[in-house]
């Protein structure tokens, strides 16, 4: 009997074991959304009311990643949207993050439960082609002879490809220098004469480090790479930066490159500055803290900077540095835009080329921008009293734009296209890490990950019927 | 005549009974059988669509390559796998799912134990310990995850406070890559210590208290009581739960996707998470199944072996 019960046990506990491990493999099934069908719960709910009497409206489906401050201003134009109008209901679905959010519409795709307006990020923009399911903003743009001519070239370019506007920017965003004044002063640092170079940058790390106290943090944070090689006037990937024609191999281990990861380890070798790792979130709250002088973020942080430094500092603002004798290139316009899905109803396509067009008026955009510390796409929104009142407020606000004016376009500060981009960066994010933590030598780090990102690139275009 | 009339049936039993009874024992045999695949059917159902079906897709599409929405666009045979077994990467992900395990495992299974025998005692007022040491089985991962990023975090964090009352330097604790696997490790003890606790002091109690009232009579001490009667008695529970926390371990994810998302340098990019990002980030569902074929005749591997090797030193009452 014990024998047996010795023999027996073994084999169902093995069984319990293998049926968890199956089980759990499948646990992490991709939720959609299905909140499509929830109804609309608005201040103006009774004039949609009145409205859906006559006719239904068309319901659009909005999925995007804004969270916080931004999410809530984001519902409050959707709400004025919606209020302003009866033909067309938009209901914004928030899905996470960037990547997120595109992940779940990678599943969602060729179903019910795919959105109509999608906001993708900027570096998601060659796979949103790639996939074919989308259809250009250009069509609604030549149908109506919609003006575009008041909209932001630079932006335009990031998302015109094959000279066809694919999807409409909404919000644009490029990396600055954020800057202490106080600690600035505290060093004997002029506050008004912000570093603009490599060798500033590291100087004033150097004399703004005190006991307790850093010079600078800057996330790890492949965009930034991407930024300062642009600022170079060098791309990132070949083939025109893929622009030409698809892209085949990474750039990345460029001398370039090379010399920013040289200046980064150097300063942290100095113990001028410190690493804080990949998020910019909490690089940015260590700057908030007065724990670092200097950081490198969005300006889409802005907003949220200025006012929980209020009181406590003055923050200044600068343009991404660059190396010293350097005078070409430019920063590459970050942010997301909003694509429209081709599977859903030309009904529902219209309604959200109409939202489209709302969102892109000068007055929504001033909003926007103000809000938010996302530069308006259209040029008409400087001339808002709203626009002009806050740039007299904040000063800081206009480093952005004046940045992005100033930026001289060329196929680098066009920015890079590949289909491949979230991974490129991860691949890249990496390669500092490695420099950062001794394990390699900036030319080594970076020959490796442009070899990962090159063969990533290769496959990719494998697998994509051109 | 007695002897007669005992024979006979005797014989008639001997001749007719056995064949009647073998029929109708096979007959038996066979109703039962289907009975019990009648019975099974519906979990065999379940189990057909759910794990069966997926495993064989699995096998298929590890031998594919998949376009940027997934679909299958080309087949290459055995390249995902021989590409994985080539990659400096994959191995890499072995090792720290590997140390991981060693880090998490033995760590809280001791840990366990020692606060399951703390707890197992007739003191008044252990019932309010015994719930606060299962606490962290209520916590799920999510919320374990944001609540140690709160301690962890490189400038504000409280852990890095208090190193600061003692003058140390702050530890990055989850981006220096030295750092960044054992600070996952400690949040991953904590968190399975709930449910091992509770598994272990219910092995304890489930132990006889005749056994140690004689040893006590015997004269044996505290520590020897826990070494030579309390652990050999509760092996059973040990044994169940070192299996189900290895399987844990190797299923790490949520914590990595939340604290780290497998960096510094790949340090705590263990399998399932490297699973995670090429089929469900990059949408390479080849690799993807491939490296979860692997990964499933890893823990298959070692756990036959356990139950081979470390079963024999079970004692099941």
């Amino acid at each position: 009997m014990n024998l047996k019960a010795m023999r027996r046990r073994p084999m169902a506990l093995l069984f319990i074991v293998c049926m968890m491990l199956l089980t759990s493999a499948c646990g992490s099934t991709i939720s959609n959304n299905a909140s499509s069908d929830t109804t609309k719960t608005n201040s103006g709910s009774e004039t949609v009311v009145e409205s859906v009497k006559n006719t239904e409206p068309v319901k659009v489906v909005w999925w995007h990643s804004m969270s916080g401050e931004l999410g809530k201003k984001l519902d409050q134009l959707v709400s004025d949207f919606n209020n302003s109008q009866q033909a067309v209901q938009v209901e914004a679905v928030f899905q996470g993050t960037y990547d997120e959010s595109l992940n779940k519409l990678k599943a969602a795709m060729d179903s019910e439960s795919s959105p109509t307006l999608m906001q993708v990020y900027e570096i998601g923009s060659r796979f949103m082609i790639d996939t074919k399911s989308v259809t250009p903003m250009q069509t609604f743009i030549d149908k109506e002879n919609y003006d575009t001519t008041s909209l932001e070239p630079n932006i335009l370019n990031y998302y015109t490809f094959d000279n066809q506007l694919y999807s409409m920017p909404f919000n644009t965003s490029n990396p600055i220098l954020y800057y202490n004044k106080d600690a600035f002063k505290a060093a004997g640092l002029d506050p008004e004469k912000p570093p603009t170079t490599y060798e500033g940058v590291a100087k004033a790390a150097k004399a703004l480090t005190t006991e307790g106290k850093s010079g600078a943090s800057f996330a790890i944070y492949g965009w930034f790479m991407e930024q300062l090689l642009a600022n170079q006037g060098k791309e990132l990937i070949d083939n025109g930066n893929g622009r030409t024609s698809p892209a085949t191999s990474s750039l990345l281990n460029s001398e370039a490159g090379v010399s920013i990861l040289t200046w980064w380890k150097q300063m942290l070798d100095d113990k001028s500055i410190i690493n804080l790792g990949r998020k910019t979130d909490d690089t940015k709250k260590a700057f908030a803290a007065g724990q670092i002088a200097m950081t490198l973020d969005s300006t889409a942080s802005l907003r949220g900077i200025v006012s929980s430094t209020e009181g406590k500092f003055e923050v200044g603002t600068a343009f991404l540095p660059k190396p010293e004798g350097s005078n070409d290139g430019g920063v590459v316009v970050g942010g997301a835009s909003l694509w429209i899905m081709n599977n859903r109803s030309q009904e529902e396509q219209q309604g959200a080329w109409e939202f489209i067009k709302f969102l892109a008026q000068p007055s929504t955009q001033a909003n926007w921008h103000i809000n938010t510390g996302y530069f308006p796409i259209t040029k008409k929104a400087y001339d808002e009293q709203t626009v002009k009142d806050n740039l007299a407020k904040y000063p800081q606000f206009q480093t952005a734009v004046d940045q992005l004016h100033q930026t001289k376009p060329s196929l680098s500060t066009q920015g890079a296209v590949m289909g491949v981009f979230p991974e490129a960066r991860q691949l890249t994010e990496t390669a500092i890490e490695e420099v950062l933590n001794n394990s390699k030598s900036p030319q080594q780090a970076l020959d490796d990950a442009a070899k990962a990102i090159s063969s990533k690139i290769q496959e990719y275009n494998q697998t994509v019927n051109k | 005549m007695e002897k007669d009339l005992i024979i006979q049936p005797a014989l008639k039993r001997t001749t007719l009974l056995p064949a009647f009874s073998t029929r109708s024992m096979r007959t038996n045999r066979w109703l039962e059988r289907i009975l019990a695949f009648v019975f099974l059917a519906p979990s065999l159902l379940l189990f057909s669509i759910f794990l069966f079906y997926p495993l064989i897709k699995s096998v298929y599409l590890s031998m594919n390559l998949t376009d940027p929405r997934g679909r299958v666009v080309q087949y290459v045979g055995l390249r995902n796998f021989t590409d994985l077994l080539t990659s400096e990467l994959f191995y890499k992900s072995i090792t720290v799912t590997l140390s991981f395990i060693l880090l998490t495992v033995p760590t809280g299974i001791i840990l366990s134990l020692i606060l399951a025998w703390l707890a197992h005692t007739r003191l008044r007022g252990v019932q309010l310990f015994r719930f606060v040491f299962s606490l962290p089985m209520a916590i799920s991962v999510g919320t374990g995850s944001i609540i140690w990023m709160v301690l962890y975090h490189p400038t504000l964090g409280t852990l890095n406070y208090f190193l600061s009352l003692l003058h140390i330097a702050p530890i990055n604790w989850l981006s220096d890559p030295n750092w960044a696997l054992l600070s996952i490790a400690l949040m991953t003890v904590w968190m399975n210590l709930g449910f091992q606790f509770i598994v272990l002091l219910s092995g304890m109690q489930g132990v006889s208290e005749d056994i140690y009232d004689s040893a006590q009579i015997d004269g044996a001490g505290p520590l020897r009581t826990f070494f030579n009667l309390t652990i050999p008695l509760i092996t059973p529970s040990i044994f169940f739960v070192t299996v189900v926390s290895m399987i844990g371990a190797f299923q790490a994810f949520g914590q990595i996707n939340i604290l780290t998302k497998g960096g510094p340098m790949n340090s705590t990019n263990v399998m399932v998470f490297n699973i995670y990002q090429d089929a469900f980030v990059n949408y390479r569902f080849g690799t993807g199944s491939a490296q979860a074929l692997l990964l499933f005749f890893i823990v298959l591997i070692l756990t036959l072996i356990q139950f081979k090797v470390l079963e024999k030193k079970v004692h099941y009452q």
